[in-house]
């Protein structure tokens, strides 16, 4: 919140760095400012152009459980509020491109509704990409992680197998903002109709899988570190909306490592929050479509299978998807995990100087560790700018 | 601690380590430009329901 009213933050939303030059105390940036198709000194973010919008797609923040409009808002409380328009699902701007590419004018549909109803007047068809400059002394790359989707994990039956889904889509299933108003429904019984279904069952039995992709030598072998205590705490939220509720989770050992973590663990316990220790081998489309689970409780040295409601696979933290991309647009190199490299005594100095690195872009870190070492960023960035500007003043 | 001129700085992406980031370094004095591909920032924490250990609301 604070960010948008700062007045020392300039906040370049939906944009992306095109290229970097220079060197530490005088880098040259350039931005990509994406086309919202809205004008952000115009819009009010009232939201009657979403409202009006005929086009439906699948809503990234909700991970693809709900819908939004092609005219939309990422979140409710988003900041900036501005709307956008999705290039490649509004029906105007692709009537507009068929237009422009001198397609049978009889054939192209428009629509412009959104322009019609705005009363700001803040919908600009026309709207370009912009590129823009920035002069800084110093960068730092916050640049994020990549959830693992597991299809690829086979065994596991993420996309096939009904009602299995990861940790980040559970939350969406949990959250008041979410596809579901907060109800804990299944999936399987919502996704894709066109109406919320009335009179939903509500999900009685969860499954936690831990290391989904993480921790595992066909894989990713390093630890992903915060889903054991995202599990839990997810299990926690589950018996609060519904203390009659079964929550079981499967993983090696839990590493509940750091400051009241154990204490959490214990409390989930005590609410009946059940450990089974055990890697998941497989799980399956029981008879009634419902996932089952099977595993082997190495404690009990037996193999069991069991149905649960929806089966949450915590799925591992790995490195930005672009980070590649990243790599060479900065300058800088990655490490034998694919994350930003840095020094095991500077660990927020990347490669290259001037440019640092905090949160997850550099390895698997929970929320009061990323903070932590946003902190420990902004620290380093004012002692080199301030280095910098005093090595130019003694010339 | 920052008197002869303003010094900028450039903070891409607005998770919650961008954000921290962002506001420290303004608050120390420096001018900061945040680039966020999305349309609005908040990142992957935004889309939590709620956080360890309060259960309290993300957002």
């Amino acid at each position: 919140m604070d960010v948008g009213r700062h007045p020392k933050i300039e906040l370049l939303a939906y944009s992306e760095v095109e290229r970097v030059d220079g060197t530490v105390g005088a880098f040259d940036v350039t931005i990509r400012k994406k086309a919202r198709y809205v004008d952000e000194s115009k819009c009010t973010g009232c939201g009657a152009c979403a409202e009006k919008c005929p086009t439906r797609v699948p809503d990234p923040y909700n991970e693809g459980l709900g819908e939004r409009k092609a005219i939309y808002r990422y979140f409710a409380q988003g900041i900036p509020s501005t709307y956008t328009i999705d290039p490649d699902a509004c029906r105007h701007l692709a009537g507009l491109r068929a237009e422009k590419e001198g397609a049978d004018k009889s054939k192209i549909k428009k629509c412009g509704v959104c322009a019609k109803i705005c009363q700001a007047k803040a919908i600009d068809y026309s709207q370009q990409d912009q590129i823009i400059h920035r002069q800084v002394e110093a960068i730092v790359l916050a640049v994020g992680y990549e959830v693992l989707k597991p299809e690829g994990i086979t065994e596991y039956g993420y996309g096939r197998v009904p009602n299995v889904v990861t940790a980040i889509e559970f939350e969406r299933l949990l959250s008041a903002s979410g596809p579901t108003a907060g109800h804990l429904y299944r999936p399987a019984d919502f996704v894709g109709k066109k109406k919320m279904p009335e009179h939903l069952p509500h999900a009685k039995r969860l499954a936690f899988i831990q290391c989904v992709g993480s921790r595992d030598g066909r894989r990713s072998i390093h630890c992903s570190g915060f889903c054991c205590m995202h599990s839990i705490k997810e299990a926690i939220i589950a018996k609060e909306h519904d203390s009659e509720l079964d929550a079981w989770i499967f993983g090696m050992d839990i590493r509940a490592v750091g400051k009241g973590f154990e204490e959490y663990r214990l409390k989930a316990e005590q609410i009946g929050v059940k450990f089974v220790r055990s890697r998941v081998a497989e799980i399956t489309k029981g008879p009634n479509g419902l996932p089952i689970v099977w595993y082997e409780d190495t404690r009990a040295r037996r193999v069991y299978s069991r149905e649960f409601d929806i089966v949450v696979l915590a799925s591992a933290c790995l490195p930005p998807k672009d980070a590649p991309l990243l790599a060479e647009k900065f300058g800088i190199e990655l490490d034998s995990f694919g994350f930003i490299k840095t020094r095991p005594f500077a660990p927020f100095d990347t490669t290259r100087e001037g440019i640092f690195v905090c949160g997850c872009a550099r390895g698997p870190a929970d929320i009061p560790e990323s903070v932590a070492q946003a902190s420990s960023a902004a620290a380093r960035v004012a002692q080199v700018v301030l280095q910098e500007a005093r090595k130019v003043a003694m010339q | 601690m920052i008197r002869d001129k303003e010094h900028h700085v450039l903070v891409i992406g607005g998770g919650i380590a961008g954000i921290q980031v962002s506001l420290d370094l303004a608050e120390m004095g420096f001018f900061v430009h945040m680039v966020e591909k999305l349309p609005s920032i908040g990142g992957k924490m935004a889309q939590l329901d709620k956080t360890f250990p309060t259960n309290d609301c993300a957002i």
